[in-house]
């Protein structure tokens, strides 16, 4: 139990305005489960992605087995023994399971997948899973594709397995099968590596944790010898919470009134299944919980891109279900996307057509069709002013926008109109500490001129700085209701990952 | 209509219906091949031009019709070169980079032809002889199970189509997309010249410019309309030959038509069959969307 | 903004690229993103300016122009000699001038046509078949109410023109946003199919009298066009094609719809998600696409030809395509670019007839140009840097 297998020395990573990785230190033995805690961010999955081969570090060094690892690409991981299952799938979904496996392989040019066929029934059987190799990978559910890759890496005579947030995707049920086999394929030898947030799972199920907070390593342990409120501590190690001084909430009547709808995803992953949510007037709803619990759908529905197959969403008091997007904003909806490049900003565009997207058919900006330039010049200039975008020009393109001026110039837009119901999806997500505090005044000045404002957000400071009530989100649903006084992080945590009381 | 449907006039449709769906054929499977990949290669028409030329010129000037075909595979090749050249390395939007490639096609054919024939005009223009045994049909038939068996038995094939899927998942594996797709676009290149060569040498022993007319377009819906498979494009091939059989033989009787209409109808029903077919199942994933390593 | 807020710390500098949106560092864009030749290293451009661009396309023309001087050396002619006739041919005389300006004229609408439509992410391949719509209806209009008072019969006739290529480019433009039907598949298919229904007209209830040829009769001198000058065939298309440039300059600078063409172009998501209606966006798209085509066939018609034949076309439509694309889709690049090609299609017949070498050269000429272009524009958003010490 004691021989190390894979050795991370000193390794730093940088990113433009970011250290993802500070002299990152640690050792995984032979044999062993391995958890990586920390939240969001705190460089998790930069440091698997160096392991994997698919980083360089900036510096330190990478050792198996006591040999130097020089990784250019992830197949010179996977040559050297290391195999890594993404929280986003490698796999070619139209083929079948035995076909997306012998990808890559050194099998002979003369198809033949019965001796595959063969070796991964084995596999399959030899651990009770029921796959059946032949079927389109596509057509299986997201925890059956993670079986998929898992078998895919070790077919490959991987010795690491690096799993990367694997329960994410899992039902409960799946996630006591995914144990009792990373159980047993630890005792036949195999090392795993397991990243994740989730403070139950690396109690259940690990035999020792290192944390990482912020980039840097903040102690290996023997899970043995901790609790899970010792664990917590290091997680989220706050030893300074940075406050907002904030007007007492006085909410007033209801904005935004969703109840009980039903939005079934492609994937099956992040499917509405019965959400029901209110938020008043002059009052913070923080929306907590793990990406893909139908945190996107629940903001595609509100923006009304994507309409619930039951249930109704009302803006005060109108039914927002057959509205287009259009209707639903001139009823006074703002929204942040999470991605913002990809769906609130055209990069193309010059930051002062951006600052109009949406509301260019305002009589504001436009007059029977034509753009009012003076008048959207004059915006603009008030907007970069007002939200310090920190551009040369306001005809600079966007593209040439830092995340944070990004985020500000559709803060600016969003907020011009002044919004009854602001819907911030991950409004800080990527941002350094001074664009994040910014943006997050600036949702409290919208709630303290009494619009609703509803945070979606995976960062539990955030939610807990800025919400007058909390709700948690858990496969589709709303598991939990409180407000910051009374819950405390670790339960909220607990009902994050499913484990609500 | 009842001497319409004769046996001779029934086997004279079928007959005719493999010699128009041959050039079909050609060149659906080989761009099949081709979008497999990822690569949608628009310049169909003008490759095929292309090989049309090339095939003829070099039949007219050795006489050899087997150098010919040869010629035909290496003209459609050149600019396929070309198309790869553009989209794998340089990364050009495929869209416009195989639009550029039909004008320069068409281009490089009628310049080199008028070039070396002066055919403007009255000009007597040369022919060659044309295949005496139908090799192209038989080798468009054959390539059908050979392009199956490539693409769904062999585990170069299977990589093919997952970089047409999923590059990045090939990447990871230590798949090499560039070389792959590469051999598909020069794959559908070949093909596609041999196409052309067919209606030069093949069937009617001239070229002119306008000599390909619209298959080239024709045999990329056929592509979509076959579902991106191997078997499905056969039946498409088979069905746009027959019909356009069946019109040619109104045309002959004295079925009173305007033959323009008829003329209209493959591109017609091109259209109709795109919307009528709306499975889009086993579209490559990634089809024209270019992999730069390292990008989600 | 003033000049303050400038300072390094604000700015990112060229070289560094774009800031990721995602918590995780992108991938994309990190620095590993670029990748070493010995001691040159190839990054990315965060800002490709005008002149990058403008020396991408110089180098591309120059590189094009070499090609071509090849392929006519290989011919055994001389490409300096080919080229002044070629010149020679386009802008060596007033006349021949005029006459290239009078070739640029329905290249300057397809090119536009086409520009509006790329603009928008919309494949509209073709303006071809638009162009021969526009025709069609003019020709109808002329046909049915020829005798009413010139004026009026201009406008019902260009009003018909217009129409007629919208409402062929709306079949397209129906099917893709309904069915989501391959917009390029079916334009070109409808180019055909236009192709021969025209022709079943010029063979039978259009058809001149008295004539096997395919074709309608003369058109009467006071439905032509008017023409700027004697001695020259320059007539007033060539005014309707520059307003045209500019209204569609002003469309998509000025008004709300030209704003939504471009954001679809940009970005269809994001576009969707700040309420722009992408399915009406995309038709009126195509509408307008269609009927300027459709006026670049009823300028042809009514400036030059004044009867209706197959043989208007001679590739205007798909020329339009390469004009836009080189033009960068941009309306008054299309000016530039059109009267580049006019001049091209003009000076090619001079330099047929002086040198013997075939007007095709064209079409090498276009294709290579499209491409090098091409390949010029994704190479300005690049540039290779002397890295110091470590390779």
């Amino acid at each position: 139990m004691t021989d190390s297998i894979l050795s991370v020395q000193g390794v730093t990573k940088r990113f433009p305005g970011v250290v993802a990785n500070d002299a990152v230190s640690l050792e995984i033995r032979r044999g062993e489960i391995h958890c990586l805690l920390g939240e969001n961010g705190a460089g998790k999955t930069t440091l698997a992605d160096i392991l994997y081969g698919v980083y360089r570090p900036d510096e330190g060094t990478v050792i198996l087995k006591g040999r130097n690892l020089e990784l250019h690409t992830p197949h010179d991981a996977i040559k050297a023994g290391i195999g890594m299952v993404h929280q986003h799938f490698e796999l070619v979904p139209p083929m079948s399971v035995v076909e997306n496996v012998v990808i890559g392989t050194s099998a002979s040019q003369w198809l033949d997948l019965t001796e595959v066929r063969k070796r991964l029934g084995k596999f399959f059987d030899n651990y009770d899973v029921r796959i059946d190799p032949d079927a389109e990978v596509g057509r299986l559910s997201v925890g059956e594709q993670q079986w998929v890759e898992i078998f895919k890496t070790l077919y490959f005579g991987v010795e690491v397995l690096i799993l990367d947030e694997p329960t994410a995707v899992l039902t409960p049920q799946g996630v006591e099968e995914l144990f009792r086999i990373l159980r047993r394929m630890r005792d036949e030898g195999l090392t795993i590596v397991l990243i994740t947030h989730k403070l139950k799972e690396v109690m259940e199920l690990s035999d020792r944790v290192t944390v990482l907070r912020l980039g840097k390593v903040v102690g290996t342990v023997n899970t043995v010898d901790v609790e899970i409120d010792d664990l917590a501590r290091m997680m989220v190690g706050r030893e300074v919470l940075f406050q907002f001084k904030r007007r007492r909430s006085a909410p007033e009547d209801p904005i935004l009134e969703v109840e009980d709808i039903h939005i079934e995803s492609v994937t099956g992953r992040g499917s509405l299944k019965g959400l029901s949510i209110t938020v008043r007037s002059g009052e913070v709803v923080g929306l907590a919980g793990v990406s893909g619990n139908g945190q996107n759908a629940l903001f595609d529905a509100l923006v009304g891109v994507d309409k619930p197959a039951g249930g109704s969403i009302r803006i005060d008091g109108v039914d927002t279900v057959p509205l287009s997007p259009n209707r639903i904003s001139r009823l006074g909806v703002a929204s942040v996307p999470a991605d913002r490049i990809a769906q609130g900003l055209m990069m193309d565009f010059n930051v002062t057509e951006n600052l109009v997207l949406g509301r260019h058919r305002s009589s504001r900006f436009s007059y029977a069709g034509l753009l009012r330039r003076k008048a959207i010049d004059a915006f603009a200039e008030e907007s970069i002013a007002g939200f310090d975008i920190r551009t040369p020009s306001a005809s600079q393109p966007t593209r040439t926008l830092s995340g944070g001026n990004l985020q500000k110039v559709i803060m600016a837009r969003e907020l011009s109109g002044r919004p009854r119901l602001l819907v911030a999806h991950q409004p800080t997500r990527g941002l350094d500490i001074s664009a994040s505090e910014y943006v997050r005044r600036r949702l409290l000045e919208e709630r303290d001129r009494g619009a609703a404002v509803l945070l979606i957000s995976e960062d539990l400071d955030e939610i807990f700085q800025l919400s007058d009530r909390i709700a948690v989100i858990f496969d589709g649903r709303i598991v939990t209701t409180t407000t910051p006084a009374q819950a405390d992080l670790e339960s909220i945590g607990l009902s994050m990952a499913g484990a609500a009381t | 209509m009842d001497e319409f449907f004769t046996g001779a006039v029934f086997l004279g449709i079928l007959l005719a219906t493999l010699r128009i769906a041959t050039p079909l054929l050609l060149a659906a499977l080989g761009e099949l091949v081709c979008e497999s990949s990822g690569v949608l290669n628009l310049s169909l028409e003008g490759t095929m031009t292309m090989g049309a030329f090339t095939g003829f010129y070099i039949a007219n000037e050795t006489g050899n019709l087997f150098l010919g075909l040869v010629a035909a595979a290496v003209g459609g090749m050149f600019l396929a070169l070309i198309m790869a050249l553009m989209t794998v390395t340089v990364k050009v939007n495929q869209v416009v980079a195989g639009l550029a490639l039909n004008i320069l096609g068409l281009g490089l054919a009628f310049f080199w032809y008028r070039s070396v024939y002066e055919a403007e005009g009255s000009v007597a223009i040369p022919t060659v002889e044309t295949l005496s045994t139908p090799w192209l049909t038989y080798l468009a038939f054959f390539m059908v199970p050979v392009v199956w068996i490539f693409l769904y038995r062999t585990k170069y094939g299977l990589e093919l189509r997952s970089v047409g899927h999923n590059p990045e998942a090939c990447d990871m594996r230590g798949v090499g997309i560039v070389s792959r797709q590469y051999v598909a676009v020069l794959f559908g290149g070949m093909m596609a010249g041999l196409a052309g060569s067919f209606l030069s040498l093949g069937s009617t022993g001239l070229f002119f410019p306008d000599i390909i007319s619209g298959r080239g377009w024709i045999a990329l819906a056929i592509v979509i309309f076959g579902n991106w498979r191997a078997t499905w494009v056969l039946v498409g091939s088979l069905l746009f030959g027959f019909l356009e059989a069946t019109q040619l033989s109104l045309q002959a009787s004295d079925v009173e038509l305007p033959y323009q209409l008829l003329l209209a109808l493959p591109f017609v029903l091109t259209i109709v069959a795109l919307v009528f077919n709306q499975s889009r199942s086993s579209a490559p994933i990634s089809l024209t969307v270019p992999y730069h390593r390292g990008e989600r | 903004m003033n000049g303050e807020v400038m300072n390094g710390e604000v700015m990112p500098d060229e070289g560094r690229p774009p800031p990721g949106p995602m918590e995780e560092p992108l991938r994309s864009d990190g620095p590993s993103k670029s990748f070493r030749t010995g001691a040159w290293r190839v990054e990315k451009r965060l800002v490709v300016r005008p002149r990058h661009e403008f020396a991408a396309l110089a180098a591309a023309l120059v590189v094009a122009i070499l090609i071509v001087a090849g392929l006519v050396n290989a011919l055994g002619k001389s490409p300096t000699a080919s080229f002044a006739a070629l010149y020679d041919g386009a802008f060596g005389s007033r006349e021949s001038a005029l006459e290239t300006l009078v070739q640029a004229t329905p290249l300057i609408l397809t090119g536009l046509a086409a520009a509006v439509a790329f603009r928008a992410g919309v494949w509209n391949i073709g303006a071809e078949g638009q162009f021969f719509a526009g025709i069609m209806g003019t020709w109808f209009v002329y046909d049915q109410w020829g005798s009413l008072w010139p004026p009026l019969l201009f406008v019902l006739m260009f009003v018909a023109a217009a129409i007629g290529g919208t409402l062929w480019a709306m079949i397209a433009g129906g099917l893709l946003v309904r069915y989501r039907t391959n917009v390029i598949l079916s334009t070109v298919m409808l180019n055909f199919v236009i192709l021969y229904v025209l022709s079943y007209l010029l063979g039978g209830p259009w058809q001149a009298p008295n004539t096997f040829y395919y074709q309608t009769a003369r058109m009467v001198d006071s439905a032509f066009l008017p023409r700027f000058l004697t001695g020259s065939r320059l007539h007033w298309g060539f005014a309707i094609a520059i307003v045209a440039a500019a209204v569609v300059y002003w469309l998509i600078r000025r008004t709300t719809l030209g704003y939504e063409i471009r954001a679809l172009g940009i970005n269809s998501v994001a576009a969707r998600y700040k309420g722009i209606r992408v399915g009406t966006v995309t038709l009126l798209t195509m509408a307008i696409s269609g009927a300027l085509a459709g006026i670049a066939g009823a300028v042809e018609l009514l400036g030059i030809h004044h009867r209706v034949q197959v043989e208007i076309a001679e590739g205007i439509g798909f020329t339009g395509i390469i004009i836009a694309l080189v033009a960068r889709l941009h309306p008054l690049g299309v000016i530039v670019a059109a009267i580049a090609f006019g001049a091209l299609v003009n000076g090619s017949t001079a330099m047929q007839y002086q040198t013997g070498i075939p007007k095709a050269l064209v079409l090498v000429i276009e294709g290579t140009t499209l491409a090098l272009v091409l390949i010029a524009s994704v190479a300005s958003r690049y540039r290779v840097r002397r890295v110091k010490s470590h390779g």
